[in-house]
């Protein structure tokens, strides 16, 4: 069974159909990629899922639960959790604190529990020197994987990732993408939104690809690459893959 | 702190006791204030409301309904810190200065409905602009100890707040909300709680100030400007900090007595002057200012 589905989803910006009915499924323990051009609907699929948003119409079914409808932090506290396209830590606490408000609010564990966590999580990322450091003095790769931390902290089964790598130079993704492999070998769930071709047909068991809020191919990465329609409408070229 | 308790029996002059009264009553509405502005960014401008709805509840209960004094500003907490879910509910989920304006709003119109609502409905409640004439208080003593005991109660909430769960609320609230949310914090009833206690404590206050002005009106205990003073005690001490309004408070508190009686007529021009001064060189307040020195040594000495 599906962890998590999306049902027909649908959500208007005014008269503009920014995500259009919408299907899409993820199995536990998948990585999901999630492809298109700007403007395509990823985002807003996103934040339909976190309960940001509310779907027009449709559902998002988490673990056989409709939980469209509810509120963010409800979303998250279920076992959801988003890193966001803007890097927004918590600047004036510090690096630990971050990670202290997932695990206390998120999982709802006690200071103890939640700090014991945290140090271990910060450890994993490698951003265990830093822990004391006021969060809005650390460099952006590190914010980034700061953002992962906090969202691995709430206790999250899935982990939507929003662009989390732009901005990194090569050896900085090479680096995010084995920790994304060691989360999911956790048995952790990844929906992955990325405009970088390489890093999503490297690391994705399925991709999804969507066009003016509608989805238009579905498939393992060499299928999505090898799509007529892909490639007519978004990809370009097909040797960018090679 | 103890040195506080006893010095009502040293002798000191009836003009100090009070002196360090106000500044303990100012010590706890800015410490008021700083618990939903400080700590989560929301700039309250109608905090005076929540402490003008508090001295009415207490001038009604005792001079009309003879209830006692310690019961009366008890009640005068409960109702404005009641009267703060209603506004909070929908004021808490405007942004930036549409919250600053609501609450103004709010404020004004609290001071508008004690004041005509006895000639609109007809009847003898409020007694409009007229005020209401409370049983004569005890001494200056008595406030004095009253006084101490809220600021130690607001500093005591304050930096429980700050260790506690729902303080990490508050705080990631203020940075970036948004995340917060999406990191499993409940950022509405993080914030509704906040504003809650913030106008239970002013409601106390203001309770236990009309009974020791022994007469207040709306254009009195409604006044705009009691908000502004906590706003500016809040900015001069440090918003967020513990410590910042006790600081703020008593300095701000300290410098209009010391003019007021040298320069009874130039005495705001000169306060003026040193609030803008002080801001311009701390702009995280005084407290603020210090423990981001503190901090930055300290990083340094360890590195």
């Amino acid at each position: 069974m599906a962890i998590l589905e999306g049902r027909n989803l649908t959500k208007y910006y005014g008269a503009l159909a920014a995500v259009n009915s919408v299907d899409f499924s993820v199995e536990k323990g998948e990585i999901l990629g999630m492809i298109g051009p700007n403007g395509a609907g990823k985002s807003t699929l996103f934040n339909v899922i976190m309960g940001v948003y509310k779907p027009d119409k449709g559902e998002v079914v988490f673990k056989g639960k409709k939980i469209s409808g509810l509120r963010p932090h409800k979303i998250c506290r279920m076992g959801i959790a988003k890193t966001s396209q803007i890097v927004q830590p918590f600047t004036r606490m510090t690096v630990l604190e971050n990670v202290l408000v997932g695990g206390l609010h998120g999982k709802n564990l006690s200071f103890i529990n939640a700090t014991l966590e945290a140090e271990e999580i910060l450890e994993f990322f490698g951003l265990g020197g830093l822990k004391g450091m006021a969060s809005g003095s650390i460099t952006v790769p590190d914010r980034r994987r700061l953002e992962l931390a906090r969202a691995i902290a709430t206790g999250a089964e899935i982990i939507l990732l929003d662009e989390n790598m732009a901005g990194l130079n090569p050896t900085e993704i090479e680096e995010v993408l084995k920790l994304l492999r060691e989360i999911r070998n956790q048995g952790k769930t990844l929906i992955v939104v990325e405009h970088i071709m390489r890093v999503v047909m490297g690391i994705s068991d399925r991709i999804i690809v969507l066009n003016y809020g509608e989805k238009i191919a579905e498939g393992t990465p060499s299928e999505v690459a090898n799509n007529e329609k892909v490639i007519e409408t978004y990809l370009g070229e097909k040797v960018c893959f090679v | 702190m103890i040195g506080l308790l006893i010095v009502p029996f040293i002798g000191v002059s009836g003009y100090l006791i009070r002196l360090l009264a106000m500044i303990f009553f100012w010590i706890g509405k800015t410490g008021c204030w700083n618990i939903i502005s400080g700590y989560t960014g929301y700039i309250d401008f109608g905090a005076v409301g929540y402490y003008g709805i508090g001295s009415y509840v207490t001038a009604m209960l005792m001079s009309k309904g003879h209830v006692p004094f310690l019961v009366s500003i008890f009640i005068s907490g409960a109702v404005s810190g009641l009267v703060a879910l209603p506004i909070g509910l929908p004021t808490l989920r405007l942004k930036g200065a549409y919250f600053g304006i609501a609450t103004l709003a709010f404020a004004e119109a609290m001071k508008q409905i004690i004041l005509e609502f006895d000639k609109t409905v007809g009847v003898n409640l409020f007694e409009g602009p007229h005020g209401i004439t409370l049983p004569i208080g005890p001494k200056n003593e008595f406030f004095y100890y009253i006084g101490l005991g809220v600021m130690v109660a607001v500093i005591g909430i304050t930096y429980w707040i700050r260790r506690s769960k729902f303080g990490y609320a508050l705080r990631a609230i203020h940075e970036a909300e948004h995340a917060a949310e999406l990191s499993g914090v409940d950022t509405l009833r993080a914030k509704i709680k906040a504003y809650m206690i913030s106008a239970f404590f002013l409601g106390l206050i203001g309770g236990v100030e009309a009974y020791w002005l022994t007469y207040i009106t709306p254009h009195m205990v409604f006044d705009v400007l009691i908000t502004i003073q906590m706003v500016v005690m809040s900015l001069l001490g440090g918003m967020g900090t513990v410590f910042g309004p006790v600081v703020g408070a008593s300095f701000l508190t300290i410098i209009y007595e010391l003019l007021h009686r040298d320069f009874p007529y130039t005495y705001a021009i000169i306060v003026g002057f040193i609030v803008v001064v002080v801001v311009l060189l701390m702009p995280k307040g005084i407290v603020g200012t210090l423990q981001t020195k503190l901090v930055t040594q300290k990083t340094r000495l360890t590195q």
